[in-house]
């Protein structure tokens, strides 16, 4: 154990490899001392996990509820920790279920969101001029909108589902990636080792992909985990207002809105759904937040 | 000017927001029944235009109808403002008596001559409810010929066929067979349109209240009618507050706020029950819930599938628990209530049985099918508990949630698969509900009669025939057999699983007496309510 330890590090690495796991050792080690930062990641974490295992971990079937027996039942009822809803359904179990969900709209809104807000950034700061005109103009007009009122506008063209969801939430979450890439790569483009790859005869591709983009990357990823929060809430908002994962899906924000008419004498129903918004939004935040700490270079010593 | 006045209300409003602890906060005016309903259906309050729930009930407190009938009784059918009435020998001539010595609001005399007016404007302005009057062989281009006053208190009414008298009188008990007041309506005439745009935000009737206001999603006033033929009403005012949100509703019946609460869920009558300010008064409705199975789904045009999705409801349970006290199971196409209603259920969840059927239908895996669904609270979650048992016999049901003009629009055009609605008969006569659920004359896409069957593309020129005769049928217990062979007919291989009827439920102040819960909404009368 303290050889790996010393190995990581080591302040005379040996190989590529060997100074890149020191590096991240070194983060982790920075980020481990922040509590929130850790409370944010285990949160997250244990979000991963339960989406991972939910037919595990459910103990009930998410889908299918008992209106005769168990509806309506309170939290801590024997059997359902958290009460049942209005159809009979095991609310922990939905919770549960529902975490895919909430997972897969993150990941996928980050997967398909920052590699464009990335390249469109990158582009137009390296090549500025009209390209960066053409592409900031652009950038700016999808800015201009509020995101859930764009996002709500695709969906109703694209028609209500979870997909059509992600991809809305993506559309209108690239911008602010963009922005900042840009900004990144303007401190960069003129520096000394960009004009000797150059020399070298690299390709403007080459030079954006192998040498801009890894080091716009940090801030991205910082930018994009506390964006996390929002896709989650937008999500959220296009499931309550019924445009979002369809029924019987366990949406979370459907769960809210479904709940929304017992909310004075089941409270349960509503608040269940929106505690596990608000914790995972939480989570992420403070994972966010933690991560800038450690990742912005200015703060290194 | 302005200015001074804006600080008076000011100053005013600051006294009054200071006092109001002083005097008791949980109490309306003696004098005054004030409600609490969602009133943004209102389109208008013309009764040749008026065919919304609300607008109905409002024109049924503030208008009188030709007939009437006992809203506890509806076979005991009786002279509102016509005194009498003869049918001629060959069935086609309704030769009607105005009762004497009455008067409108205005103080106008009611006489023939606004009753032949009425009709005829509401048949020339060819509005929503026309049809009610239309459908008797009167046009348009027609109705001046066919509907003739022959004395100051006495006027003919002709028809094309001879239809069941039955048929006809209850047409005229629909709201638009009210009777306007010819003069104080004309008064307002603007470009030959019989006062139509003057009357559709005011009032030129003779009922126990009169309509003093209508402020859109707002507020309706209604003020009591000091001509009124009848007892004078004991409230001097009714007012309907617009409140969508049902649990606000109940909060302010709660405290006191208001005295009827008219969109409660069933959690909050379940709720209230125990309540001992508040009592719940109910009234079985007209309304039906079904479900539509569009025959241009090549799963659904099976005869065997049909039947399979009427065992794959659970009727008990939607009436039980979901839409506990709201609604009560009903299957025929008639509400209960009716003449020649069959009451029976014959169907209830059996698993089993559609999945037989499903194989005899050579679909035994199931199959996949869309529903459009109002994004009601109670349209989703009655569909979602289909969802759940359909999904037993392996039917996966994809609901595709929308507001009510855009899943009615689709239905319309008859792009669905399956439709989740409610249908409110027009009139109390069976053919209000024969006609569009055992009737579809033209099945072709450009059809102009457009009743549900067709909107389910369901072809049945045999049962159309048998609608149109049990329309002409003068014997009342041979026309009731012919609706009862009519229902069975389409609860065996009708595209519509119809699962329960509605029921009218109040929330209202125990000192609350008199309010009459009607059949149908402009039967539902505040004339005799007292507190």
């Amino acid at each position: 154990m303290t050889m790996t330890r010393d190995w990581l590090l080591s302040d005379r690495p040996v190989s590529r490899r060997q100074a890149r796991l020191g590096q991240i050792y070194r983060t982790w080690l920075d980020f481990r001392t922040n509590g929130l930062a850790m409370f944010g990641f285990l949160i997250v974490l244990a979000l991963v996990l339960v989406a991972i295992f939910a037919p595990w971990l459910a103990p009930h079937d998410p889908l299918l509820g008992d209106l005769n027996h168990t509806r309506l039942l309170p939290p801590l009822s024997e059997g359902y920790l958290l009460g049942t809803d209005d159809q009979g359904r095991d609310i922990l179990s939905r919770l549960i279920h529902g975490s895919r969900i909430t997972l897969a709209v993150v990941a996928l809104v980050a997967v398909i969101a920052t590699p464009v807000g990335l390249l469109v950034g990158t582009t137009a700061g390296y090549f500025g001029g009209w390209v960066d005109t053409v592409l900031m103009r652009l950038t700016d007009i999808v800015l201009a909108f509020p995101k859930l009122i764009l996002a709500l506008a695709f969906v109703a063209a694209l028609g209500p589902g979870i997909e059509n969801a992600i991809i809305a939430i993506s559309i209108t979450a690239w911008p602010p990636y963009a922005r900042l890439a840009r900004a990144e790569t303007l401190t960069i483009r003129n520096s000394d080792f960009i004009a000797a790859t150059k020399l070298q005869g690299a390709s403007a591709a080459r030079i954006i992909w192998k040498h801009i983009v890894p080091l716009c990357l940090s801030s991205v990823i910082v930018r994009v985990t506390l964006d996390m929060a929002g896709i989650i809430l937008t999500a959220a908002g296009l499931g309550f207002l019924g445009l979002g994962a369809q029924p019987p899906q366990p949406e979370w924000g459907a769960m809210i809105a479904g709940g929304r008419n017992f909310l004075v004498d089941y409270w349960w129903v509503a608040t269940m759904p929106g505690l596990a918004i608000f914790t995972v939004s939480l989570g992420f935040n403070l994972l966010g937040d933690g991560l800038r700490d450690v990742l912005d270079p200015k703060r290194q010593k | 000017m302005i200015h001074s006045r804006f600080l008076a209300s000011v100053a005013l409003s600051a006294l009054m927001l200071g006092a109001t602890p002083a005097i008791s906060l949980a109490e309306t005016p003696p004098d005054t029944l004030i409600q609490a309903w969602s009133i943004d259906d209102i389109i208008s309050l013309d009764p040749a235009e008026i065919f919304e729930f609300t607008a109905s009930e409002i024109a049924g407190n503030s208008y009188e109808t030709l007939i009437g009938y006992d809203p506890q009784n509806v076979s005991d059918i009786f002279g509102k403002a016509a005194e009498s009435w003869t049918v001629s020998e060959d069935g086609m001539t309704l030769s009607f008596k105005m009762k004497e010595g009455r008067t409108f609001a205005s103080g106008n005399p009611i006489t023939a001559e606004d009753a032949v007016f009425s009709l005829v404007r509401a048949v020339k302005l060819d509005k929503s409810p026309a049809f009610i009057i239309g459908q008797l062989g009167i046009t348009p281009d027609n109705a001046d010929a066919m509907i003739v006053q022959t004395g100051p208190m006495s006027f003919d009414f002709k028809m094309d066929k001879p239809y069941a008298p039955t048929l006809v009188l209850y047409c005229l008990t629909a709201t638009v067979a009210s009777v306007v007041d010819k003069k104080l309506a004309m008064e307002h005439e603007a470009n030959g349109d019989f006062g139509y745009d003057w009357l559709k935000t005011n009032y030129a009737g003779s009922g126990p209240f009169m309509i003093k206001d209508w402020r859109p999603n707002e507020a309706v006033i209604l003020e009591r009618n000091p001509n009124y033929s009848g007892d004078a009403t004991p409230m001097a005012r009714v007012i309907y507050r617009h409140i969508p949100e049902t649990s606000t509703q109940r909060l302010l019946l709660e405290k006191g706020d208001i005295d009827i609460a008219r969109n409660l869920t069933a959690e909050d009558i379940s709720a209230l029950q125990g309540n001992a300010d508040v009592k719940i008064e109910s009234g079985v409705k007209g309304s039906l819930y079904y479900l539509g199975l569009n025959q241009k789904n090549e799963f659904l045009s099976k005869p065997e599938v049909r039947q399979a999705m009427k065992y794959l409801v659970d009727y008990d349970t939607i009436a039980g628990t979901i839409m506990a006290g709201k609604v009560k199971v009903h299957q025929g196409f008639l509400p209960e209530g009716f003449l020649g209603a069959y009451n029976e259920n014959p169907f209830s969840l059996d698993v089993a049985k559609a999945k037989e059927l499903l194989a005899a239908a050579g679909v035994p895996e199931g199959f996949k099918v869309t529903m459009d669904t109002r994004n009601t609270p109670e349209i989703t979650a009655m569909a979602q508990a289909m969802q759940q048992t359909m999904a037993q016999a392996g039917i996966e049901l994809e609901l595709i949630p929308g507001d009510g003009k855009q899943t009615l629009t689709k239905y319309r055009a008859r792009n669905h698969d399956i439709y989740i609605g409610r249908w409110g008969p027009d009139f109390q006569d069976p053919h209000t509900n024969a006609s569009t659920f055992a009737y579809n004359p033209n099945n072709a896409d450009d059809a102009t009669s457009k009743p549900l069957a067709w909107r389910n593309a369901w072809d049945i020129p045999e049962l159309s025939a048998a609608t149109d005769a049990a329309m002409v049928e003068p014997d009342a217990a041979k026309r009731a057999e012919m609706y009862i062979a009519d229902q069975k007919t389409v609860m065996e291989t009708g595209p519509f699983v119809i699962y329960a009827q509605e029921i009218e439920v109040m929330g209202e102040r125990k000192n609350i007496e008199g309010v009459i819960v009607g059949p149908s909404f402009n039967d539902n009368s505040f004339a005799h309510v007292t507190k």
